[in-house]
């Protein structure tokens, strides 16, 4: 079985289940979602997407705490007995998943972005190494084999499970050593990783009076405005802008990259994206190695020149 | 002038030769603050040196004036257009011709951003000691035009001291080259140090021989805050004469400059309520020795008063140090765009007295002032700041005021108006304070050497 | 209070070097400094110490050179430094890793009320030792936090950030507590700390020393073993506009962009 756990029915956990369905169809593997949450909802959009989905429903889930959730998750593994573990590379994923791993004296790795199964069933995770330099691809020698995958790597597919089946499993109840005295929704300034077109900048802009050109711009397009890491720590724009490793991965249908010399931390936040354009003075720079359409020139004019030729566009 | 920009067209090719409005804007402006320009007829890009000594031979055909212009980060309006006709822009010329390990040199061109003849030395476990604080945005060609300084002259000099050899496109069109890759060179005149500073004046620089060095291994740096600017100060010159080492840079913020830095990363520095602060850096070759050096400047900074001594000996810390040195301009710009950005030079010892000056000044005059730079090196970044409530007229009268005062305080220091910014425009008219009529006919008299004309950058330096 | 920090040592650069035939990072002649998200976590534990005073431990497993670090944690004040070191340990993953450091605070009987860690290491980027390590513990575990609010003998507050919310947890003590950048700026060290530094020791132990056997450690000891290390190709045929070619670029992006105008 190969067994995908999570805590809410979003994108992230469609996405994760497309990829688990890929995976088990080669080794006839069954696969499972094991949804732990303090509601029943959604659930008809993930018929054809398992074989099974575990259900776990208490109050207890309502907000992530590890206590409760280890202590479940457990149980349920021990039950089941998955050869496979996957959950999204997400605050959630990546706090239960290590936890579970040392419960289960697995091995977990972290991050992955790309997953494939050897004939012998091995799960080959493959994830960005030394700030995205590299690709490592990981094998676990004990089992479960456990893995996080990070967001927005895999597409959906469509549902192919003839028959899903639904299974209730009883929640223990768990002294919680964590109390939950205070909770605020948090507001976001950029919602960039739902964006179809991301204009993102880097210090080539030159200055911040520069970013009203790329304001424009992503008005224009109904785009997004992102950042280098350098963008934000000037306070050009704010940390929910950020691309990177350290900030967001995104993968748009257009990624524009303006003044950004391409940094690996960078690019490991964006190279995933459809069509890439760059536009940087040097010609050397790794940008225009993960782009499709590189100009070698100033940024903030040529930014200029698109938002032109585009006014004329629209007017005409 | 059809006809003249039709030519142009012939020798660059049409699409390197702009004339549409935003652009001919953005092109008459560098990043001096308040300065007045007049717009170019278009800015021409030429992409060899070929290209550049032909449309200086067109220019003095129908007496047009050039503008040559690196990557418009100049402080002094070296690169704005003055007399109208063209902007030369350099920018397409932007080749690193070759890295020469064994000779330990660059060829470059003149458009390079000169971070990334850094960032390629570096390969090599070279180091291009030149680099001004604006090296992520400014060109080599400019800094060759400017003399630029920076954080580091103290120890290893300002873009002059690592200039070897150029290729110049003389005003009349000839293209020249003085120089080489040798670090001797006695025959004639040093005319690569007559080019370099000359503020695109006296030729357009085409390709540049840079001279690198070992990359140091090790660096430290120290942030050491003191409640009296006058103490700080004065430890300076006392460091340099008695300790034995030479730090690469020894920086000054004062209150004002820390607490502009510290809004625009919206982050304190430690002691923020010092009277200031000084970054003192040093590099070397081996870690004990280089723990050796910093502790016993460490020590001596005690004894002179320091607050606090606080020593930064990685790469992550050092960062946390230099970006507050470093967002003081930006944090000038963005909060208080009516400002006077100055550039003047005094002997170190002179330094308490001039900065001490400034602050009578200022009250004087009603206005704010803020001292940061590179003190090590004698060079006071003085920057006056026109008050919220000041009118725009009476701001104007004020810092002229201030201005003068300023300039003849330093004059009598034995310093200069301007340690690695240049008279440009922003400062032509008081150079007579600084120099001597005969002083200044010399230099006028080159000038109509070289320039018969009067074609390249005319109005710049002096009328 | 007695609070344990975990840290880990990075190679102090940001600009990585990979051997082209074996995909490794180049290590040599990089120096050795606390993983950044670490320091926060130290930093977190100074200021404790110093509101309400505290013993600091900071424990780390690492090669030789991770002593330069350890040297440079206790310039701030810390009191106490532990080094794991040994040939045996080199390969391991974040469960081996965890292994020895949990087992290293039994065997050594090092006492705790508080441990801490940054998020992750800029290296490995795989932030899962603090848990595992809380896990192998039996210490309850707040990830992703971004403000301490209070700490006490019995609990900590603190407010934990994930995508959705601003949670504010209040903890039983002893528990792990890994943060965020946010959550404290780094100080720096000072002279007079550094020259106190000079004189102090730092404990180090060995694989058999602490009593492990070869078959549970290191790269033995590591469920997870890499198996291929391929340099990121991701290169894309890139059609490049130069000079003059720039405005038929333009073009071309001001075509892709159409069918996104806002209408």
């Amino acid at each position: 079985m190969l067994m995908v756990i999570s805590n809410k029915v979003d994108r992230n956990t469609i996405e994760l289940l497309s990829k688990a369905c890929e995976l088990a169809n080669r080794k006839n593997f069954e696969v499972s979602l094991l949804l732990m949450s303090a509601i029943q909802e959604k659930l008809e959009q993930l018929k054809g997407y398992a074989d099974n989905v575990i259900l776990m429903i208490s109050k207890q889930f309502e907000v992530f705490s590890l206590d409760p959730f280890l202590v479940n998750a457990e149980m349920v593994v021990r039950k089941y007995r998955p050869e496979i573990i996957l959950s999204s590379a997400t605050t959630f994923g990546r706090t239960l998943m290590p936890a579970l791993a040392a419960k289960l004296k697995t091995g977990l790795t972290a991050d992955c972005t790309e997953l494939d199964i050897d004939e012998k069933g091995n799960l080959l995770q493959t994830r960005p190494a030394i700030g995205g330099n590299v690709m490592a691809t990981i094998v676990t020698s004990t089992r479960p084999q456990m893995a996080t995958v990070r967001p927005k790597v895999f597409q959906i597919n469509p549902p192919t499970k003839q028959k899903t089946k639904f299974i209730f499993e009883q929640p223990i109840f768990v002294a919680d050593r964590c109390e939950l005295i205070g909770y605020k929704v948090r507001e976001e300034e950029a919602k960039i990783e739902e964006a179809d077109v991301i204009i993102s900048v880097g210090k080539g802009l030159r200055r911040k009076e520069n970013l009203d050109v790329v304001y424009k711009l992503a008005k224009f397009v109904n785009g997004a405005v992102g950042a280098t890491r350098a963008v934000v720590e000037a306070k050009w724009l704010s940390f929910d802008h950020q691309i990177g490793l350290s900030g967001k991965v995104v993968k748009p249908k257009i990624y524009i990259a303006a003044g950004i010399s391409g940094a690996v931390q960078h690019l490991a936040g964006m190279q995933t994206s459809q069509t890439i354009i760059a536009i940087n003075k040097d010609r050397y720079a790794p940008i225009f190695k993960v782009a499709d359409i590189g100009i070698v020139a100033d940024a903030y004019s040529i930014l200029q020149q698109i938002l032109e030729a585009l006014g004329d566009e629209k007017n005409a | 002038m059809r006809e003249f920009i039709e030519k142009l067209q012939q020798i660059v090719g049409v699409e390197n030769v702009k004339t549409d409005p935003d652009e001919l804007e953005r092109y008459s402006k560098d990043e001096t603050s308040e300065i007045e320009h007049q717009t170019p007829l278009c800015v021409v890009f030429p992409t060899t040196a070929e290209e550049v000594s032909q449309i200086m031979k067109l220019a003095n055909l129908y007496k047009v004036p050039v503008t040559p212009r690196g990557a418009g980060t100049g402080l002094s309006g070296g690169a704005v257009p003055i007399k109208g006709g063209i902007v030369l822009s350099l920018e397409k010329m932007n080749r690193i011709v070759e890295i020469d390990r064994e000779n330990m040199v660059a060829v470059v061109e003149p458009g390079v951003i000169t971070d990334e003849i850094q960032k390629l030395a570096e390969e090599y476990g070279l180091f291009y000691a030149g680099d001004p604080a604006s090296s992520e945005s400014s060109s080599i060609g400019g800094n060759v035009a400017e003399n630029a300084g920076g954080v580091k002259v103290m120890k290893y000099g300002p873009t002059s001291h690592h200039i070897l050899g150029l290729e110049v496109v003389l005003p009349t069109g000839e293209i020249v080259n003085f120089g080489g890759k040798v670090l001797k060179n006695v025959m004639g005149y040093d005319m690569v140090r007559l080019f370099v500073g000359s503020e695109g004046t006296l030729g357009i620089v085409t390709k540049i021989i840079v001279r690198l060095i070992p990359k140091p291994k090790y660096f430290a740096t120290l942030l050491v805050p003191f409640d009296n600017v006058e103490r700080a100060v004065l430890s300076v010159p006392k460091i340099l004469s008695e300790s034995g080492i030479l730090p690469t840079s020894i920086e000054l913020m004062d209150k004002q400059s820390a607490l502009m830095a510290s809004t625009f990363l919206s982050e304190n520095i430690p002691h923020q309520d010092a009277e200031c602060h000084l970054i003192i850096e040093v590099d070397g070759t081996d870690k004990d020795g280089l723990a050796r050096t910093y502790i016993n400047l460490g020590e001596k900074l005690q004894q002179m008063g320091a607050l606090e001594v606080y020593i930064a000996d990685n790469r992550y810390q050092r960062l946390k140090i230099w970006k507050f040195r470093k967002a003081i301009a930006e944090g000038i710009i963005a909060f208080r765009p009516r400002h006077c950005m100055e550039d003047v030079s005094v002997p170190i010892k002179e330094i308490p007295k001039l900065i001490m000056k400034t602050y009578e000044i200022a009250e004087e005059n009603k206005l704010e002032v803020l001292n940061f730079g590179h003190v090590g090196d004698g060079n006071v970044h003085v920057t006056f700041l026109k008050p919220e409530q000041m009118s725009e007229q009476l701001w104007k009268e004020n810092l002229e005021k201030a201005l003068v005062d300023l300039y003849q305080t330093t004059a009598k220091l034995g310093g200069t108006i301007t340690g690695e910014h240049g008279i440009g425009i922003k400062r032509k008219k008081y150079l007579s304070i600084f120099m001597s009529k005969n002083e200044l006919d010399l230099m006028k008299k080159l000038k109509r050497i070289f320039d018969p004309n009067n074609v390249l950058n005319p109005g710049k330096v002096f009328d | 209070m007695k609070i344990l920090v975990l840290a880990k040592q990075v190679p102090d650069t940001d600009k990585v070097k990979i051997d082209p035939n074996t995909g490794t990072m180049i290590r040599e002649g990089l120096d050795a400094v606390m993983n950044p998200l670490d320091m926060h976590a130290l930093e977190v534990a100074l200021r404790i110490k110093e509101t309400t005073g505290a013993h600091i431990t900071v424990l780390s497993m690492g090669p030789a050179k991770t002593e330069e670090m350890l040297k440079d944690s206790l310039a701030f004040g810390v009191d106490r430094a532990i080094l794991l070191t040994d040939a045996a340990f080199a390969g391991s993953d974040t469960w081996a890793t965890s292994y020895v450091l949990s087992e290293a605070v039994k065997r050594l009987k090092i006492e705790y009320d508080l441990v801490l860690c940054g998020e992750k290491a800029t290296d490995g980027e795989t932030g899962q030792v603090g848990i595992e390590f809380g896990v192998l513990l039996n210490l309850p575990i707040v990830t992703y936090v971004s403000r301490i609010f209070e700490v006490s003998k019995e609990f900590i507050v603190v407010e934990r950030t994930t995508e959705e919310a601003f949670e504010k947890w209040k903890v039983k003590l002893p528990a792990v507590i890994s943060v965020l950048k946010s959550v404290a700026e780094p100080r720096l060290p000072t002279l007079n700390g550094k020259k106190r530094a000079m004189n102090q020791k730092i404990e180090i132990y060995n694989a058999q020393t602490l009593g492990f056997k070869p078959e549970e450690i290191g790269l033995n000891g590591s469920p997870t073993k890499v198996i291929r290390v391929c340099n990121t190709k991701l290169t894309r045929n890139c059609k490049l506009f130069v000079g003059k070619e720039t405005t038929v670029g333009v073009r071309k992006v001001v075509e892709l962009l159409k069918p996104f105008l806002r209408k």
